[in-house]
This record gives structure tokens, sequence and C-alpha cells, in this order.
């Protein structure tokens, strides 16, 4: 699903992740856990398309998005749930909208992206914060509105930075439980925690666990999960990798369905 | 995102949004005004001037010598002239006739008015000039023509009221332009200003939006129709007002200036509000545009 390359970036002219390789198929989730600085936040805002890498490629379903025209960038993130490290909501709109908003960019229909945003957001949160604004919510409220938007849908990969951070116990399991429900309905799921107890719920539900310190892998520059980036074809990638809207990415539910 | 969508987001603006669509349609209602007074107050001074300029002769007296064929050949020779409006030639007794006309009110007058013979009065020749602005030097040119002519025993060229006059409508135009670009850069300033303070919320919509995988022309098409949407109810309710207010003002204004009502030129034509319901909502659709920040990567 998506295979990043010696990966490197630089942030404020500091290299804050160097040589990184790392893959994630569909249907799997893996744990990046590593101190505040090591370098989590950038992996996965590449991952997520957010920032371009200084070095590498990043494979997303046989497409290098490094190397695509910012115009063409979109048509990756939206197949794409991501988690930034501080929750980005429209404050002014309602819970339910900014839930939706995953799915309107998708072009799903009004009616289908409600019921979807309702449906995750219950499972996620709580269902009754619906109409009220994004702003009069605490941060951690925030982040798990952000989650549900993140896991709406769902969408194909699932990038997810510190999901549980500030959270108490009911709602780290709920949050584990939710990026479990994302696995097994086929997406492949990168999280990334600084908290090793939230890693190792996320390692006892069956994910792959990798440390990060200082911008660099530990224990090995890559996760030997998929070769090479031909290999992600058979994955996930749908035949339909490239429409006339743009780039798509594979179907997660055929998937699942399919390993099923 | 589907055009659904975008109509539903466009529909649907946040309360901040709301206060900046409000503030967004009343600077355009204000341009609005201003542009639509600005044409209606040009073409009223215009017809002021004209009308004026009608109703100012150039008055040649004849001699009693002068034979009534000549006097009639010297109004013919007038007529042709260019600049001329038109030209009429008085006779004693209808002088005669609009001094009693004229003096009417005053019943005490009456007396000694009726004794009078039109043999008192001269024959004379009463042209108008086409207006234009340098009415009053060409009513002079034309004074001092006709004062060199044999028969002609004076000319009053009647020049100095319609100079005053129109030299009073240069002013309240100028004064009018003064006020017209003042009004504009208020309302422009206040709507720019209006975007300005909204464009962080905009700027951190437009982040999500792109985060989320939205194209930059899909981020920025909500505003755009929104603010094209604004500068239209804008220019819509400045053409209901003017057609309302507008004849009401220029007739308290025509009323105080003691100007005879304006004959027509209350209404914008179709063509002046074409132009008007155009503009504001491609005006919008620019701002809508210019005031929403997009970039490719999402921290570029």
């Amino acid at each position: 699903m998506i295979w990043l390359e010696g990966v490197s970036y630089l942030r404020a002219g500091s290299p804050a992740l160097e040589d990184v390789t790392l893959g994630v198929s569909c249907g799997e989730l893996v744990v990046v856990q590593g101190p505040t600085g090591s370098g989590k936040s950038s992996l996965l805002a590449v991952a997520a398309g957010a920032r371009a890498p200084d070095a590498g490629a990043v494979w997303i379903a046989e497409h290098n998005i490094a190397g695509l025209q910012a115009s063409s960038l979109p048509y990756v993130r939206r197949n794409i749930g991501y988690l930034p490290p501080e929750p980005l909501l429209i404050p002014d709109e309602t819970v339910l909208e900014n839930i939706m908003l995953a799915l309107a960019v998708r072009g799903e229909p009004i009616d289908t992206a409600e019921a979807d945003a309702r449906e995750t957001l219950a499972m996620v949160a709580d269902s009754a914060w619906e109409g009220r604004l994004a702003q009069s919510l605490s941060t951690g409220q925030q982040r798990l509105v952000a989650l549900a938007r993140a896991l709406v849908g769902p969408p194909p990969l699932v990038v997810v930075d510190e999901p549980a951070s500030g959270m108490g116990g009911d709602d780290r399991e709920g949050i584990a439980r939710a990026l479990v429900w994302a696995r097994d309905r086929g997406c492949a799921v990168l999280c990334a925690t600084s908290d090793p107890s939230f890693a190792q719920i996320l390692e006892d539900a069956g994910g792959k666990r990798i440390h990060l310190e200082g911008g660099r892998l530990a224990g090995g520059p890559a996760i030997g999960l998929v070769p090479t980036p031909v290999g992600l074809a058979g994955e996930g990638a749908s035949e339909d990798a490239e429409s006339d809207e743009g780039i798509r990415l594979s179907d997660r539910r055929s998937s699942s369905e399919e390993s099923s | 995102m589907t055009v659904a969508w975008i109509l539903r987001r466009a529909r649907r603006p946040s309360a901040s949004q709301r206060r900046v669509l409000l503030a967004a349609a009343g600077s355009f209602l204000v341009l609005g005004l201003v542009g639509g007074a600005t044409v209606l107050g040009l073409r009223a001074t215009r017809g002021w001037i004209g009308t004026v300029g009608q109703r100012v002769h150039v008055i040649a007296f004849l001699q009693d010598e002068m034979e009534p064929g000549q006097a009639t050949q010297l109004t013919d020779l007038l007529r042709r002239r260019p600049g001329v409006a038109h030209v009429r030639l008085v006779e004693p007794s209808e002088a005669l006739a609009r001094l009693r006309d004229a003096a009417r009110p005053s019943p005490a007058k009456g007396s000694w008015l009726d004794d009078l013979d039109p043999g008192y009065f001269p024959r004379s020749i009463e042209v108008a000039l086409a207006p234009s602005t340098d009415l009053p030097q060409r009513a002079a040119e034309l004074s001092g023509r006709l004062r060199g002519l044999a028969g002609v025993a004076e000319v009053d060229a009647m020049t100095s009221g319609v100079a005053r006059l129109a030299a009073w409508v240069r002013f309240g135009q100028r004064v009018g332009w003064a006020v017209v670009l003042a009004a504009s850069i208020v309302a422009l300033s206040f709507l720019v200003g209006t975007l300005v303070r909204g464009r962080e919320s905009r700027r951190r919509q437009a982040q999500v939006l792109l985060t989320l995988g939205e194209t930059a022309g899909n981020i920025r098409l909500p505003a755009n129709i929104a603010l094209a949407a604004a500068g239209l109810a804008g220019a819509l309710a400045a053409l209901v007002v003017l057609h309302f207010a507008w004849p009401a003002l220029l007739a308290a204004v025509e009323g105080t200036l003691g100007i005879a009502p304006t004959p027509g030129g209350f209404f914008l034509g179709c063509w002046e509000s074409t132009v008007g319901l155009s503009a504001a909502p491609m005006l919008g659709w620019v701002l809508g545009y210019l005031s929403t920040p997009v970039s490719g990567w999402v921290d570029a």
C-alpha cells in the first residue's frame, strides 16, 4: 500500500529523517514508537503526502508521490485518512460537518456521507457531539473528532499521529479498537506514538511495532514487508489506479472482501 | 468535491463567514449606490445645463428705422448660423403683452400698463443657442457680431447668469466626484478589510481541506460563489434603492435650486444596469479567489 524508500527530511535545516525505508500493506497496522523529537511526525507527514521529502521516494499504489506535481497531490491525499499532530478542524463548523468533509472531498453522496460520518463518530467518540461546533470541544475531544474524520469511509491508507495523546484509559482502548477496525476492513494503518503502553495495546491487537530514534529506524533501515514498489500492485493497488479524475488508490472494501 | 457539495458549502456558510458575506453585500450596496448615483447625477446636471441653456437668449433690439422685411431677413440669416437652436422675431405688440403678463400679479401696476402703446417698444430678435459648456463665450461672440450690424440698436447677451450657473454646476460636479471617490474608497477599504480580517480563518479552512485532498480550485470555489452572490445581491439592492429613492432626491435638489424638473433620466438604463449587475459578481468572484490562500504542499 505504502512504501517509503530511503526517505530523508530536513526540518529547519537539520535532519528529521535519515534514510528511512518502511512499508505498510493493506490490512496491516504498523506502530512507529519513539520519543518526542525522534521524527515520527515528520515521517507520518511525508507518508500522508502533506510534506515533500528532501530525498527518497514515497510510493503509494505504484505512484511515487514525491515526484508528483502539486496539482496531482490532492488526488492522492483524499485517499489517505491523516490525523496530524494538531487536530486540524474548522472551528466554526459542527463536528458532523467536519467529519463529512473527508467524504465530501472524495465525492460521496451527501446522504451517504452523513450516515457514514454519524456511524464513525459513534464508534470513535460520542454521537451526541455531532451538532456542536468544533471550537466548543476540548483539545482531547477535537483529537477524537479528527481521528473520526481520518477513519470515516474508511480510506485505503490511514496515517495517525499520536491519536491517544492526552487520553484516558477508556478513550485509548476505544482508539485502539477503531484503528484495528480500520485494519480489519483492509486499510493500511500507520500510527505514531510516544506512549509505550499505547504501542503495546496496538501490538497486542496484532500491530507491528517499530522504533524510531533520531530520525532513523532502530534495528535496520527497513521493515521487510514488501521488498519493492512493484509488489504493491499485488497487495492493494487496483487496476484502475489512474482514472480520468486523477490517481485513485485501491478499493479497501474489495480488498478486504477478497482477503476474507 | 462534487457540485452538490460545493453548492451546499456555499449555501451554508459558518457564522463568521456569514458576517463577512453580509459586510461584503453591504459594501457592494454602497458601491452600487455610489456608481448608480454618479451616472444619474451626471445625467441630471447635464440636463440642468441644457435646460437653462435653452432658455437663455441673446436679444437684439432693432432700431425703429429697420423695415419688417429686413428684420425677417436678419432672423433667417441668424437661424442658418451654426450653433443656433432657434431664432424668434418679437414684435412690439408681443413685447407689451409679455410685460402685461409679467405684471399681472401686481394689480397696482396694471393701471399705467393699460395706457402703454406698443409703439414704445422696439422690435427684437431672440436667439437661443444650442446648449454646450462654452455657451457664455458663444453668446458673447454672437452679441459682438450683432452689435456691429446696421439697424441693431442694442444687444443683451444675458451671459452672466448662465456663466454663474455653469460655474456652480462645475463646482457641484467636482464636489460630487470627490464624494464619489471618497465613498468608493471607504466602501472598498471596508470590503477588503473585512476579507483580510477573515483571511486567517479561511487559511485554516483551506489548510484543512488541502490536508483532506481537496483541489485548490474547489477550495476557493465556495468563497468565489458566495462573494459573487454577495456582489449580485448588493448591486440588486442598490438598483432597487436608486429606483425608488432617486426621483424623490432629484426633485428635492431641483426644488432647492429652483430648477425646473428634469424630464426623464430618473432610472438607470438597461445597459447601465446590466454592466453594474455583471461587474459586481465578477468583482466578488475575484475577491473570493484572492482572499483564500491555498498552497500545494500542506506546510509549504
